[in-house]
């Protein structure tokens, strides 16, 4: 044991050299690394020192990513197999302590063995039966692998499939906050693209061949957007599940067909909006036709509680919802719905503020009606105690004041932001475009290096046409170019 | 004051339920009323105030037989007569003159006869001047006898023997009228634009102008297009007289367009396009309550304005055209009182409101929260103190939300393309059962990844969608 103990402590050096490696002496060494270490058998890594140590208990995952990495699969596969020599008892610990610690550049050259673990982990919690316990670390080990979140891997499948099935929402809300851009695709990494290298952006070190992830099928993407939807749900936050459902049904398609995730997406991205606006909104834009078609033939019933939502009483929107009974228990949206129902007349009182400043209780009472009961409320008591609950939790900008003639004051001006808030979300802003410069400009890097583009290109040179103004004219970001401006007046 | 509510005076109110009373005596006298205008309409608005009219209903209707009695349409004479019975058993014309009926009846026919022989014959001859005449003939016989479908085709017909540009002026004037008459105003503007094209510059060309304007007008303003019948109206030249005596006199273009003006403009406006207007001014000099209604509104008398209409009421509610649309601009006229009103102030107490703008018994309050909901006004009402109150403008508030919010908007928008430029790179866009990409999505046993578009298109809206 301690005679190949060297061999694992190899790399990084330590202490660190004065000068820091370059990116192709980092990459040379760690590979170097990477096959002295596979080629030391299972067994020897399972050894223990001679104080007794096991390898996992010094190496510290942090900074000896690789050797631990080894090891620590070496006692996944021993456990796996009923060995008896091999202890467990801290499996557990190791596995999610070394998810939590990895070293994010050591990482990116084992993508398949960081996938084996993280399956390990979900499996072992799976067979304890607290799945739960396994959604904060691998939300956390993604996030650690891809520090920009944007691509989506089969592991994030995993994520929301457990995060949903374990009903452990809010551990896994970290990754999914995180916008999806780029999917694995088979690209070979470039030679001049080292792994190791901080500044790439996770397509170069996620491919479907590194064997972290595999390359995903359609459905399975819609599968997380949906899943991502309803698990914001579920956290009540309906404004991220309604850009999520969103992702999911304006999705590309060809030749006008639909999916049946992009249908379910449409469906509760209606009653969503319903609870986010208080109205049915208008398909976005790049919603292609023929999806749009289907959405509005097969979603009718939906868009009809949502036409009724908005401009309907509360008897007809309980009435039509008593009728599509059927429909939301088959759609599983009956949570969804009653959630709409209970949202009338928040909703209704909400409007109060866009016509009055000051009414009574008792106006309050008359005017409203709740749609779960299809009638109003059997006091004015009730009516306070919504109206108090609303104020609590922050959906009624109003105050009330104190009994015994109890008056609502509606708040005229939302929330305002003072001027350093606003400065700091302006500032955020202002880096959240920066950086999304450089992923346009990446994309249009890969696009315009892209296989079917470049023969393309040279087909269209060989029949002797000119070239130069048929190909992808640079960054486009002037889609809809007053924004450009009405942001420079901002400043 | 005026009784649109069921009041049990009219005996002809059983008969045409949806007609409108008005009760109060109107403004005019009916005689000279009724000498604005020429031709089939007067017909049309002397019954238009025998049914509506509580005081003048006998007078207007035994005219109107009278009217019928000289001209050539029979239905028209049953009609009026029929209600004059009912309302006036004791005039001496409300017998019906069966062998007036008879004779019209047959002399008609014998005329529509000889009419299309002798078209027949020109036709024959292939004389287009005169097949051109003989279909005028025709289409005018029509129009007298009321058969207005008949008329409009035959008149339509005179257009393929068109030989110079005054004919294509007949052809459509005559369309005009018979179109006006079957409330067509897809016809009616479509024909004015016709003659406009061809119009020279020439003094006779020029003085077909105001009936070209007015009838255009009548159409916006029948159409409910108040902001541009008012501006139509308004730019009408001077010298319309009588030459549209057949659709409109020139007091209803004072009185349609200043109305039309009063619902869509602002008080600016109003003065500079109405009480400036020196081609108006001669219309609005015929009707000097609406050019006072104005002045009032653009003086900021709301409450003179509208107790101005108010008086006039009657007279508005017995006219043709105006009668579908008064009250609407009533309300339009009054809505934009209460909001002029209430621009110099910060707070005004919903009694004073009342005050000035509610109908005697009635309140505002309701109308109120209908006007701030559809954002024509921006107050808020405050109901424990009886107060409208101005919303607090705070355009820096405003300014910051909306940058904050076009670059979120921007945002999401730059990271869907991303996202679906990388969609495409990788191949990933939903496919059919036919998609030859190796990412099959029709894996059968995969309920989720099955395409539906197809079955849509073949199943409709079926129930059993998502089985």
């Amino acid at each position: 044991m301690d005679d190949f103990l060297p061999k694992l402590l190899s790399f990084p050096q330590h202490p660190p050299p004065t000068t820091p490696l370059t990116d192709t002496q980092y990459d040379d060494c760690i590979r170097a690394q990477i096959t002295a270490v596979k080629s030391i058998p299972d067994s020897k890594l399972l050894v223990h020192t001679s104080s007794g140590e096991s390898v996992l208990d010094f190496i510290n995952p942090a900074i000896n990513t690789v050797p631990y990495t080894f090891t620590l699969l070496a006692t996944i596969t021993a456990l796996q197999k009923g060995s008896k020599t091999v202890k467990g008892d801290n499996l557990w610990d190791n596995m999610t302590g070394f998810l939590a610690t990895f070293d994010p550049r050591q990482i990116r050259y084992l993508g398949s063995e960081l996938s084996t673990i993280i399956e390990a982990v979900v499996e072992f919690a799976r067979q304890r039966g607290q799945s739960g316990a396994a959604v904060a670390p691998v939300s956390n080990a993604l996030l650690r692998y891809d520090p920009t979140g944007g691509m989506l891997t089969s592991k994030h499948l995993v994520l929301v499939r457990l995060a949903l099935s374990s009903r452990q929402l809010a551990d896994a809300v970290p990754t999914l906050d995180k916008p999806i851009l780029y999917f694995p695709t088979a690209q070979k990494p470039l030679k001049s693209k080292l792994l190791c290298n901080l500044s790439n952006s996770p397509n170069v070190y996620i491919t479907s061949d590194g064997g972290f992830s595999r390359k995903l099928k359609s459905w399975e993407v819609l599968e997380y957007f949906l899943y991502r939807g309803m698990i914001y749900m579920g956290t009540r936050n309906w404004k991220k599940a309604h850009q999520s459902l969103e992702d999911a049904f304006t999705f590309p398609t060809k030749d006008g067909v639909v999916s049946k995730i992009q249908i379910d997406a449409y469906k509760k991205w209606v009653l969503v909006g319903l609870l986010l606006k208080g109205k049915l909104l208008g398909l976005p834009k790049v919603t292609g036709s023929g999806p749009a078609k289907s959405f509005h033939i097969i979603a009718k019933p939906y868009e009809a509680v949502a036409q009724i939502f908005e401009s309907g009483t509360a008897t007809r929107l309980k009435a039509e919802v008593d009728v599509g009974n059927v429909i939301w228990q088959n759609d599983c949206n009956m949570g969804l719905i009653l959630h709409v129902l209970a949202a009338y007349q928040k909703n209704q009182i909400r409007n109060l503020a866009s016509i009055y400043t000051k009414m009574s209780i008792q106006e309050v009472h008359t005017s409203t009606t709740s749609a779960e009961t299809g009638a109003r409320l059997p006091n004015v008591q009730a009516t306070e105690t919504l109206v108090r609950s609303m104020i609590a939790d922050g959906s009624l900008p109003a105050t009330l004041s104190a009994s015994p003639n109890l008056v609502l004051s509606f708040s005229l001006v939302g929330q305002v932001l003072s001027e350093p808030q606003f400065q700091r979300e302006l500032a955020a802003s202002t880096t959240q475009i920066k950086a999304l410069t450089d992923e346009i400009k990446h994309t249009d890097h890969m696009l315009t290096h892209e296989k079917d583009y470049i023969k393309w290109l040279q087909k269209q040179k060989n029949s002797g046409k000119n070239a130069a103004d048929l190909g992808v004219g640079g960054m486009d970001m002037d889609w809809n170019g007053d924004d450009e401006d009405l942001m420079a007046g901002a400043y | 004051m005026t009784g649109t509510q069921n009041l049990p005076s009219s005996p002809t109110q059983s008969r045409s339920k949806k007609t409108l009373l008005v009760t109060d005596p109107p403004k005019f006298d009916l005689e000279s009323y009724i000498q604005n205008y020429q031709g089939r309409t007067r017909f049309e608005r002397l019954l238009q105030i025998g049914l509506c009219s509580t005081f003048l209903g006998v007078d207007a209707l035994r005219l109107a037989v009278k009217e019928a009695k000289q001209g050539k349409d029979t239905k028209r004479y049953i009609q009026a007569q029929g209600h004059l019975q009912t309302i006036g058993p004791n005039e001496p014309e409300s017998r019906r003159d069966q062998a007036w009926i008879e004779a019209t009846d047959k002399k008609n026919q014998a005329e529509t006869t000889r009419l299309q022989t002798e078209l027949n014959g020109y036709k024959h001859n292939l004389i287009k001047e005169s097949i051109r005449m003989g279909n005028e003939d025709l289409g005018k016989q029509y129009q007298a006898m009321g058969d207005l479908p008949k008329a409009s085709e035959a008149f339509s017909r005179m257009r393929q023997d068109i030989s110079i540009s005054k004919h294509i002026v007949d052809v459509s004037r005559h369309l005009i009228e018979v179109a006006t008459e079957q409330r067509n105003w897809m016809t009616v503007t479509s024909n004015v634009q016709k003659i406009r094209g061809i119009l020279s510059s020439s003094d006779e060309d020029k003085s077909i102008l105001p009936y070209l304007q007015a009838a255009e007008a009548l159409a916006c303003f029948e159409n409910g297009d108040y902001r541009n019948a008012a501006l139509v109206f308004l730019g009408t030249d001077t010298g319309l007289g009588s030459t549209a005596a057949t659709i409109i006199s020139p007091n209803d273009v004072a009185i349609y367009g200043g109305l039309c003006a009063l619902a869509s403009m602002d008080r600016n406006e109003l003065q500079k396009k109405v009480l400036e207007n020196s081609s108006f001014r001669t219309y609005l000099e015929l009707e000097p309550q609406i050019r006072r209604a104005i002045a009032f509104f653009v003086n900021s008398r709301y409450t003179a304005c509208l107790n101005v209409l108010e008086t006039y009421r009657a007279d508005y509610l017995l006219d043709i055209y105006l009668q579908k649309h008064f009250e609407e601009l009533y309300h339009l006229i009054r809505s934009k009182s209460i909001v002029q009103y209430f621009i110099p102030f910060s707070c005004v107490t919903v009694d004073s409101l009342n005050q000035a703008f509610a109908p005697p018994g009635k309140t505002v309050d309701k109308e109120l929260a209908m006007m701030i909901q559809n954002n024509e006004l921006n107050a808020r009402i405050n109901t424990i103190e009886r107060l409208l109150e101005a919303v607090p403008s705070n355009p820096r508030t405003e300014l910051q939300r909306g940058a904050l919010q076009i670059t979120d908007d921007y945002a999401r928008e730059a990271r869907r393309r991303i996202m679906h430029m990388n969609v495409s790179m990788a191949d990933l866009e939903v496919k059919g059962k036919r998609g030859t990409g190796h990412n099959n999505m029709g894996l059968s046993d995969d309920l989720f990844g099955e395409p539906v578009g197809r079955e849509l298109r073949s199943r409709g809206a079926g129930s059993t969608m998502l089985s």
